[in-house]
């Protein structure tokens, strides 16, 4: 079975506007310019609510002084988004929702510094100074205000109070407050507990032992970061936020953290309610996939007590069927069961959904896809990093013939969770939530440098997994057990993995793997395609007579087509008809309709393509067009024997095996059989005649008269016998008018209509072996003939990669061309066989002489059939008609052809030419790291560990304009 | 190369074996039933692949089997030649009581007879006969209690494992004839097991131990420095000259004497 998927190939690097807003990690389909677009008249009507994207340079202060520095950066205006990020693009970020801006003002300043002072829901202020010049500003402040009032209208800004009383913050900081007494509290804080979402841990025990874990340090130190620089929605993130997370996050906060960080929590909000929604609509649907998840469920985390319950079982298979339905593409993936069973642990089920949305399709994009793409495409880019960063590990890996990703693959796709203890799987997670899926690379990086002497040592595949397993298991043990040094000491193995992944590692960038994913792609993509090339070879039921490579080029074929002319999709009932086990299979197989296959046999069958060697002076090439002709409809479905509308490949493998090894009475018959529609084995004269067009077709770029005279001459002489040997009335006189048959009758049998053809020499040839030879297992080449490459445009042909460019080019020569007087256009015959106006003479008739009413009166000789022909060169140009068809039709197979496979690559790499990267960050300051920062909290070594991940992070200010930022915090905001 | 490497009888062979077959059908459980003689009523799904050594003793012959225990999804299909490359013998796993995963195990058959080493053993094995076994609850056999019962149902949806022996029998979707025949067909050693109860496992293993033609494999480890036995020794060598045939033997932990 074959299932054939070119979305791989329809694959678009993101553009600017993309990147920005995966960086912000906002929501894809929120109302951004993205649908509007490109429909007119919609786009007008929408006009009014669509609000402009802008960004601006701007410098950020925390509105409370001495906290936090100021950094200069980038504001975004993103509606219903705002946000923003330092020049380094990571030391401070934040993005908010437009809604929980409670207010804005223009802040009176220094002259010519423009300053917006911003309050947020939470009480929290910032000022912001747009360090753009004055229009600039001014634009984007009245764009800010469109956006905030379009906000308002919505009623957003009522519903964040509602959505906050899901966070678990809210209550931290409530309790904090009561505490210090700072707010009469509102209500107790038990009440406001039940309210916020949490995971299986809050009843089933978080894994971990709290107190080596430091929980109520760590608790404390987010309490006072979440007080001062927001919370979930409106949370602002200064590094001392990354680096809180790197010595782990509080089992209570650590679901809304990962929400908050990852981006999830936006989806959250955007789409209230959706979970249960999908959840109810599709009630009782099953699926490939909801029998995958069936099996799986008892076999997700199966240790930790809440799987042992229907309570833990239920959510599980709630959020992963949810998933599922959502995204019917991706499905369900071995793997999600883990990475939801995990986060469950610390979320709530519609946290969990959206989370994991945000995995499967930002973070880790076509990891748990049907192809695993994007799998394979980061075990080759962690490859190569690990090639350039430690190549000593690299080459002694090439020389024993280890397989990095037999040990890395499964870190990547389960998040470490089931490669190592799950509360250091955890921590890595934090990280990957907060600083993106270059920590996967830096992690894996780390634990191949920090084992890199062992590694040395290992021989094979088998050793490489048990030294990592080995490892895996004493990640809580001293790094340093033997040190005199007490601090040292202290330090775990895990401890030390994290340092040398964020320290040494930190060259490898967001943009790093970016670009890395850039580079590998299209091999990725061609060692799929290989690869389900092979299967489905390999799983045909019938090969036929057809040899292994022949089956693979019927499949490149077929595979072309797809691309062309993508067959429609299968369209799924609605889900409330969908209720049996055999739904959907999870690949189902491909089969193309007609006009797929029109493609299909126009790369196969020479009469199925219209071909123009068109010549202007500066180049010859081939203008390929597909066919359209009812001989091509009726050839799909006479192969189309399961009578379904659509071919399969085996279909076409089959179909192909019946026309192509045919000698003359086979292919006399399959010619007959094709155009008997009903199958009664009699041809009607409307047959005879749709027969009789089908050769017209076929032969309708055949230089010379002789196909047109041996049609006509058929016609007649089947009329002819065909009258002559139908069945008599017993006695009747035969020189008697033949008895009145309806076109639509039976009429012809096989033998008669094998007479026929055999009477003419022309059609014999034609069936005996011009037929099959018309169908060709052979690439069709690029539609360039080898140019002469002489004149102005000679070089050019090379340098172009792009169709479009390609068509462009065409044109612009074609027209130079016919000004100049050299433009001809030649169409290729299918068989070419005749290459002058010659005619071969009309055979003595085998039966019946004296009903021949006419044999052609010219009598020529009909040329040498075989394939072998003078070698004509088309560096000159073309003396005649006749020796440019013919050099083409024989170069066709020498020309240096060029499949898919490379144009695409070609496309590929030009692409990534063009796209440069947008931002270039200077990482050569974050590896220096500076430890002069520091904070004052309780001394049980939770800062210790912080202290360990100091980095220096630039502001990106001067003395001067650190001192203009800190002045705004006081500034008073204008009057009026 | 050296002589002592081709007279020692008690050398180890190190045979490279993968386990293929459709989800859930009990690869995970086949090998830690022959390695640690366990079985896990909830074994959590194999990731990409895990990798496991067991020692076997065959005549006068020690057999090191390092084994690759692959995921049994659909989409990990592409990452299977990962594993089976250079694999000595294979073990194709399906579900006596799921017919689908016999076609599943059909296919991998042709894959590895097209694609693997071609003088790779394949051995067919028809798991989980337990719960098509007429009576004897199998509560005895094993320690297994209640809740075990619980979660096979779940391991194999669709059919009702908990149920009555006249009922078990017809649990059976594979009939044992039928796969038996196929095997033959293709040339492969077939057997059916249960990885809950053991029975049949280590047989498995045993036959494939005969049919893997050892000579050659030392044959041709003594020549190239390559995989399988010579690098064991060279990894030895690098701490402690030629102590390495002591050191296999003396793994106590990993030795099996099947
Ligand atoms: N009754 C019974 N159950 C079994 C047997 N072998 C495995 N199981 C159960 O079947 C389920 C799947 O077993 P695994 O060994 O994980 O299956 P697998 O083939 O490794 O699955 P993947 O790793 O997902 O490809 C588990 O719940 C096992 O407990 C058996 O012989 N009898
Ligand atoms: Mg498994």
């Amino acid at each position: 079975m074959a299932t054939i998927s070119t979305h791989l190939r329809n694959f678009k690097e993101p553009t600017r506007e993309q990147l920005t807003q995966l960086f912000f990690a906002l929501p894809p389909d929120v109302p951004a310019g993205e649908h509007a677009r490109g429909a007119g008249e919609q786009e007008k009507a929408k006009a009014g609510e669509q609000v402009e994207r802008m960004e601006i340079n701007a410098v950020l202060s925390l509105g409370v002084q001495g906290i936090e520095d100021s950094y200069a950066g980038k504001l975004h205006l993103l509606p219903p988004y705002l946000a923003f990020a330092s020049l380094d693009r990571k030391s401070v970020r934040f993005t908010i929702p437009l809604c929980t801006i409670r207010r804005v003002e223009r802040l009176n300043a220094r002259a010519g510094i423009y300053a917006l002072s911003l309050s947020l829901w939470h009480g929290m202020k910032i000022v912001v100074q747009l360090t753009s010049l004055r229009p600039t500003a001014d634009l984007f402040c009245s764009l800010l205000r469109d956006a905030l009032k379009a906000e308002l209208q919505r009623g957003q800004m009522k519903v964040v109070k509602g959505f906050v009383k899901t966070c678990y913050s809210e209550v931290l900081v409530a309790e904090s407050d009561e505490k210090d007494g700072a707010k009469p509290p509102e209500a107790p804080a038990s009440e406001q507990e039940s309210m916020y979402l949490g995971g299986l841990g809050l009843k089933f025990k978080f894994p971990g032992d709290p107190k080596k874990l430091r929980e109520a340090s760590k608790t404390k130190l987010w309490t006072t970061y979440l007080k001062m620089h927001g919370r979930n929605l409106t949370l602002l993130r200064y590094p001392q936020c990354t680096r809180l997370v790197q010595v782990g996050l509080p089992n209570r906060l650590r679901g809304e953290m990962w929400e908050t960080l990852s981006g999830s929590l936006y989806l959250r909000f955007a789409y209230p309610g959706r979970y249960e929604r999908i959840l109810e609509e599709n009630a009782g649907r099953t699926s490939t996939s909801t029998e995958e998840i069936e099996k799986d469920l008892h076999r997700s985390l199966p240790e930790y007590s809440a799987y042992q319950s229907e309570q833990g079982i239920g959510s599980l298979r709630r959020v992963l069927q949810a998933y599922s339905f959502k995204n019917p593409e991706t499905g369900y993936c071995q793997a999600m069961n883990i990475l939801a069973a995990a986060i469950l642990i610390y979320m709530s089920e519609e946290q969990a959904f959206w989370l994991l949305e945000v995995i499967c399709d930002r973070l880790l994009p076509g990891y748990y896809s049907p192809s695993m793409h994007g799998t394979l495409l980061d075990q080759r880019v962690f490859e190569s990093l690990v090639q350039r960063c430690l190549p000593i590990i690299h080459d002694h890996f090439q020389q024993v013939d280890v397989q990095l990703s037999v040990a890395s693959l499964p870190w990547f796709l389960s998040l470490f969770i089931n490669s190592m203890p799950m509360v250091f799987a955890f921590r890595i997670i934090d990280c990957f939530f907060c600083m993106g899926p270059k920590v996967l690379f830096q992690v894996g990086l780390a634990i191949l440098k920090i084992n890199g002497e062992q590694l040395l040592q290992i021989q094979d595949d088998g050793g490489f997994l048990n030294l990592m397993r080995d490892y895996f298991t004493r990640l809580g043990e001293s790094a340093h057990p033997n040190s005199t040094d007490p601090r040292a000491r202290a330090i775990t193995r895990f401890q030390e993995l994290l340092l040398v992944s964020f320290r040494e590692f930190a060259v490898i960038t967001d943009d790093t793997i970016l670009s890395e994913r850039r580079k590998y792609r299209s091999e990725i993509v061609h060692s799929i395609e290989t690869f389900s090339k092979r299967s489905s070879v390999r799983n045909l039921k019938s090969l036929g007579r057809f040899t292994k490579e022949q089956a693979g080029f019927i499949y490149d074929a077929l595979f072309k087509a797809v691309c062309v002319e993508p067959p429609p999709a299968v369209s799924l009932p609605p889900p409330s008809l969908l209720t049996t086990k055999d739904g959907q299979e999870e690949r189902p197989e491909t089969r193309i309709g007609l006009r797929t296959f029109r493609v299909f046999l126009s790369e196969i069958a020479t009469w199925a393509r219209d071909e123009k060697i068109v010549s202007n002076g500066f180049q010859q090439r081939v203008d390929r067009e597909v066919a359209d002709h009812e001989m091509i409809d009726r050839l799909f479905f006479f192969w189309d024997t399961s009578i379904r509308g659509t071919l399969s490949f085996q279909d076409l493998v089959s179909g192909l095996d019946g026309v192509m090894f045919n000698d003359l009475m086979e292919n006399i018959e399959w010619f007959f059989n094709l155009h008997d529609k009903n199958k009664d084995g009699y041809l009607t004269k409307d047959e005879v005649l749709t027969l009789s067009e089908s050769l017209l077709f076929i032969f309708r770029f055949e230089v010379g008269d002789a196909y047109l005279g041996a049609v006509s001459r058929f016609m007649s002489n089947a009329f002819e016998y065909g009258d002559a040997l139908l069945p008599r009335p017993e006695g009747a006189n035969p020189e008697d008018p033949p008895p009145h048959i309806e076109s639509n009758q039976p009429y012809m049998n096989l033998a008669t209509f094998r007479m026929v053809v055999l009477a003419d020499e022309i059609l014999e040839s034609f069936f005996e072996t011009d037929f099959s030879s018309t169908f060709r297992l052979e690439p069709v080449p690029l539609m360039d003939l080898p140019s002469s490459n002489n004149g102005i445009l000679g070089g050019l042909w090379q340098n172009i990669a792009t169709d479009d460019n390609r068509k462009l080019l065409y044109k612009v020569s074609d027209e130079i061309g016919r000004t100049i007087g050299k433009h001809q256009v030649y169409h290729r015959p299918a068989i070419g066989k005749y290459t002058a106006l010659e005619e071969p003479k009309a055979r003595e008739s085998l039966i019946m002489p004296t009903m021949r009413r006419s044999a052609s009166k010219t009598s020529l000789t009909a040329t040498d059939s075989s394939a072998s022909l003078s070698s004509a060169t088309l560096a000159t140009s073309a003396p005649s008609t006749l020796s440019v068809e013919k050099q083409a039709s024989t170069d066709v197979s020498s020309v240096e052809y060029s499949p898919m496979p490379t144009m695409f690559q070609a496309a590929a790499q030009a692409a990534a030419y063009m796209e440069r990267t947008p931002f270039a960050i200077d990482d050569a300051k974050d590896i220096e790291d500076s430890e002069e920062e520091d904070l004052d909290v309780e001394d049980d070594g939770v800062m210790d560990e912080v202290d360990a991940f100091l980095e220096a992070h630039d502001s990106g200010l001067t003395e001067a304009e650190r001192e203009i930022a800190k002045a705004l915090i006081n500034a008073e905001p204008v009057n009026g | 190369m050296t002589d002592a490497a081709s007279g020692a009888a008690e050398r180890s062979v190190q045979v490279k074996l993968v386990l293929l077959g459709e989800a859930a059908v009990g690869k995970s459980s086949v090998v830690l039933r022959f390695v640690s003689d366990e079985f896990q009523a909830n074994k959590e799904p194999t990731i990409g692949a895990a990798f496991l050594t067991q020692k076997c003793r065959l005549e006068d012959r020690v057999l090191r089997y390092e084994i690759w225990d692959t995921a049994g999804q659909e989409r990990f299909h592409s990452l299977a030649p990962m594993y089976y490359r250079n694999a000595q013998a294979a073990v194709v796993v399906y579900d006596v009581t799921k017919a689908t995963s016999l076609e599943k195990a059909k296919t991998w058959v042709k894959e590895l007879q097209r694609q693997a080493n071609p003088n790779i053993v394949i051995a067919l094995v028809g798991n989980k006969v337990d719960l098509v076994q007429p009576s004897q609850p199998s509560s005895d056999s094993v320690a297994v209690d209640a809740e075990d019962e619980a979660d096979d149902a779940t391991a194999t949806p669709g059919e009702n494992a908990g149920s009555t022996s006249g009922e078990a029998e017809s649990l059976r979707q594979v009939p044992r004839e039928e796969a038996e025949a196929y095997a033959q067909e293709a040339g492969l050693l077939f057997f059916e097991t249960s990885a809950k109860t053991g029975e049949g496992i280590v047989e498995v293993f045993t036959e494939i131990a005969k049919k893997i033609p050892i000579d050659q494999i030392l044959a041709s480890t003594r020549g190239n420095a390559g995989r399988g036995g010579a690098a064991g020794g060279r990894a030895g060598a690098g701490q402690e000259g030629g102590v390495n045939l002591q050191e296999n033997t003396n793994k106590a932990r990993d030795a099996c004497s099947c």
